[in-house]
């Protein structure tokens, strides 16, 4: 009787789990987006990200101040142009084969060669890569690029389903804690330390998400909840909300070709006409914290000594005045439909009034908002910089040459003292330029939080929002 | 012979819905290889994925290709997440065409009763109710009533899921969504026909006959009545299988409606493209066979 339900139950989920695994509960997780491509070749959107540090290995980590340490590898930097990574820890993929060297040069070889794959610009100096035992290999450069290693996160995938051309996009096979099960209405994984299952279920509504967890349906919510209804969860006995300092940078961006805006008195009153402390105090989920530089404070190259901008509208208003700019200052800001950003804006829009800054808001659908920001059409807008762990970033977002479609310098700043700071890579004095000349008017890094049910023992919401947890949690 | 020419007449709409969508999209700004490779890709990787793709040929060629795959039943690829698009359309059609069959079910079995109850009680407090509650059925966002009821049946009385498509319970709450709305309209044209036909000289005669109450409403008056009715089924059959994308997002159901719109944010243009297909043809489909239903509701239309 009991075989027959379980295979009821099979046929139902459509998977099919042994029935080993059903007897640990699974633990069911409702998720904003599902991810778009488990190929850690093409996946560059969030959630795909998250599910791919599960499902694969890679040969390097972060530390907890981002410094670069090995994860699959070690490596040895032989000359500029070489490095050389000798595989530290026997791994197997989920189908039975061990892991080895070929695997890595399989891995990038094949990204190399993929035409449509968003991440080979990246690697575009690697020359070649020889493989010298199963546990060493080498990666010869074609140009000098100190942050090289920074960038072998690509999950590394097994050579003899590369070369039969797997779908990894909807059939992954990696090396990691958690192995793929399938992927119909929801995504679902298994951990290959208990086979405890993971299902993740796409609910794009906030409040059914709510509602599900709830009513029991899911046992784990992380992130995309707008403050309300984190603060409805925290009232719920049934229901834990834990909550972390998050590293997610949100900023307003501001066009410097702008005639107005390329004023930097302009610039400054504006980042004194916004009350922050007020929005991370009233509207903002708990551990939020203002935000200086794009990386926090406790990375590296972040910096904890840049004087945020206080709320000072009189003072924003006599800058303006000095600037010339006739009051009211017209200026459009662009948001997407998100019903949060939306609500951000309309704050902004109330706390610049009083410095004389009369703010048009213009809410646009994702892809013509970001489309018109990569163009350069914009006064204003706001965006989060979410799972940046590289300094590489303050290059491509301020540096000259990065203007989009070559970087994400979307503001198009110039700035020669900044370029020659970028290029010594001397990050306090880097962030302390930006900070002044206020390309960006850093906002805060939003706090991360978990709610959940008392299936779950005891989750922690990384900074970057990622699922690492998953693999772990009792 | 009229429904030859029906059936033909379907043609040159379907072209031009195509050539349409075609041409909107190259319209709206967003390049397909930037979508792809990134904002980070070199000029020359962008370039050679552009002709590659053949996105460097002018538009009357690219329209011409497309037409082409159309024909050998090729719908191309998500440019996210690299699947056939005509695996994603069969995964997505039926879940739609579902939740529409349910929730015209749903309203026409709530409605038409309502409508004729309230027709044969016109005046009376009787009437002045159901105008009440279907006014109030009309006027309810999805994105209300749904978490309304959401509440109600899934939170606090525990009966139906909250949202998915687990079990064929998943298909009540946002079917009684959508039938909600559709049963207030017809309703509404179930009563103002009916008390049209009421007064008619056939009912007066049928009524003379002899015959029951029952059947002269039912067989009689009702069947005169249905022109208009039909014609808002078709209507609203149209627009539920052309996807309901707020019911949809709301319910976690995955249908067409919410694929084209996340086709649309995403900039996922072959997806947008073989959804506005699929939901031109769901409408040219639905108005053929509301024709059809005329002529069988009406023998005079099969003469005109």
């Amino acid at each position: 009787m009991r075989i027959f339900m379980i295979a009821v139950i099979s046929l139902l989920l459509g998977c099919s789990p042994s029935p080993k695994q059903i007897v640990i509960p699974a633990i069911h997780m409702a998720i904003a987006q599902v991810p778009l491509n488990l190929d850690p070749r093409y996946a560059t959107d969030a959630a795909s990200e998250r599910v791919n540090r599960l499902l694969y290995q890679r040969l390097v980590e972060f530390d907890v101040r981002y410094q670069v340490v090995p994860s699959l590898a070690d490596w040895q930097m032989v000359t500029p142009l070489h490095y050389r990574f000798t595989l530290k820890k026997t791994a197997v993929f989920h189908d039975g084969t061990s892991l080895s060297a070929h695997d890595v040069k399989a891995t990038y070889d094949s990204l190399l060669a993929l035409r449509d794959a968003p991440h080979r610009a990246e690697f575009a100096h690697i020359g070649r890569i020889e493989v010298h035992d199963n546990a060493t290999v080498s990666f010869f450069l074609s140009k000098e690029d100190p942050h090289f290693v920074e960038k072998l996160i690509i999950g590394i995938l097994p050579h003899t389903q590369l070369a039969q051309g797997h779908d990894f996009s909807h059939a992954p096979i990696g090396s990691g804690p958690v192995k793929f099960v399938c992927w119909q209405s929801a995504l679902t994984l298994a951990r290959i330390a208990d086979g405890r299952y993971i299902v993740l279920t796409e609910v794009k509504d906030p409040t059914v998400r709510v509602l599900k967890l709830v009513r029991g349906e899911v046992d784990l919510l992380q992130g995309d909840l707008p403050p309300e209804l984190v603060k409805y969860l925290q009232t719920k006995p049934e229901i834990t909300v834990n909550t972390n300092q998050g590293t997610n940078f949100s900023y307003l961006g501001i066009n410097m070709q702008d005639p107005i805006l390329s004023d930097i008195n302009v610039r400054k009153a504006i980042a004194h006409a916004i009350d922050r402390q007020a929005i991370i105090q009233q509207v903002m989920v708990d551990s939020t914290r203002l935000a200086g530089a794009i990386l926090p404070p406790e990375h590296y190259a972040g910096n904890a000594r840049l004087a945020p901008y206080a709320y000072r509208p009189q003072y924003a208003k006599q800058l303006l005045q000095q600037a010339g700019v006739q009051l009211p200052l017209k200026l459009v800001y662009k948001t997407s439909t998100d019903a949060q950003r939306v609500r951000f804006a309309t704050i902004l829009q109330a706390q610049m009034a009083p410095a004389g800054i009369d703010l048009d808001i213009r809410s646009l659908d994702w892809g013509t908002f970001f489309e018109d920001v990569k163009q350069g059409h914009f006064q204003l807008y706001g965006l989060t910089w979410v799972g940046i762990q590289t300094p590489e970033i303050y290059l491509k977002a301020f540096g000259s040459q990065y203007m989009p479609p070559q970087g994400f310098n979307r503001g198009r700043f110039q700035d020669a003292t900044l370029d020659a700071l970028l290029v010594n890579e001397s990050w306090p004095e880097v962030t302390q330029r930006i900070h002044h000349q206020l390309p960006y008017i850093p906002l805060w890094y939003e706090g991360q939080f978990a709610a959940y049910r008392q299936t779950i023992k005891h989750y922690l919401p990384a900074s970057d929002g990622n699922w690492d947890y998953l693999a772990t949690v009792e | 012979m009229h429904l030859l020419k029906r059936i033909l007449s379907v043609i040159p709409v379907v072209f031009g819905v195509l050539l349409l969508t075609f041409l909107l999209i190259h319209l709206v700004p967003g390049d397909p290889v930037e979508v792809m490779l990134g904002e980070s890709a070199s000029l020359s990787d962008s370039a050679a994925l552009r002709e590659e793709l053949g996105l460097n040929q002018p538009l009357i060629v690219q329209f011409g290709q497309y037409l082409n795959k159309l024909a050998h039943g090729d719908l191309g690829h998500s440019i996210h997440t690299k699947t056939p698009i005509s695996e994603l359309i069969q995964a997505r059609y039926p879940a739609t065409v579902k939740l529409a069959f349910v929730a015209l079910c749903l309203g026409l079995l709530i409605g038409v009763p309502m409508g004729i109850y309230a027709a044969l009680h016109a005046g009376h407090w009787q009437d002045f109710v159901i105008t009440i509650i279907s006014v109030r059925f009309s006027a309810m966002p999805a994105f209300w009533l749904g978490p309304l009821l959401m509440l109600l049946f899934a939170v606090w009385l525990g009966w139906l899921p909250v949202s998915g498509m687990e079990s064929h319970a998943s298909v009540v709450l946002p079917a009684l969504t959508l039938g909600f709305g559709l049963s207030a309209i017809l309703t509404r044209m179930t009563r103002t026909s009916l008390l049209e036909v009421l007064n008619d000289d056939f009912i007066r005669t049928a009524r003379a006959k002899g015959l029951s109450e029952r059947t002269v409403i039912l067989r009689h008056a009702l069947r005169a009545a249905l022109l208009p009715i039909i014609t808002i089924v078709g209507l609203q059959m149209g627009s539920l299988l052309a996807g309901t994308v707020i019911t949809e997002t709301i319910f976690s159901w995955d249908g067409i409606g919410r694929l084209l719109v996340e086709s649309i944010e995403k900039r996922d243009y072959p997806v947008t493209q073989a959804c506005v297909l699929i939901v031109a043809l769901s409408y040219v489909l639905i108005n053929l066979v509301t024709d059809i239903l005329y002529q069988v509701a009406d023998p005079r239309m099969r003469h005109a």
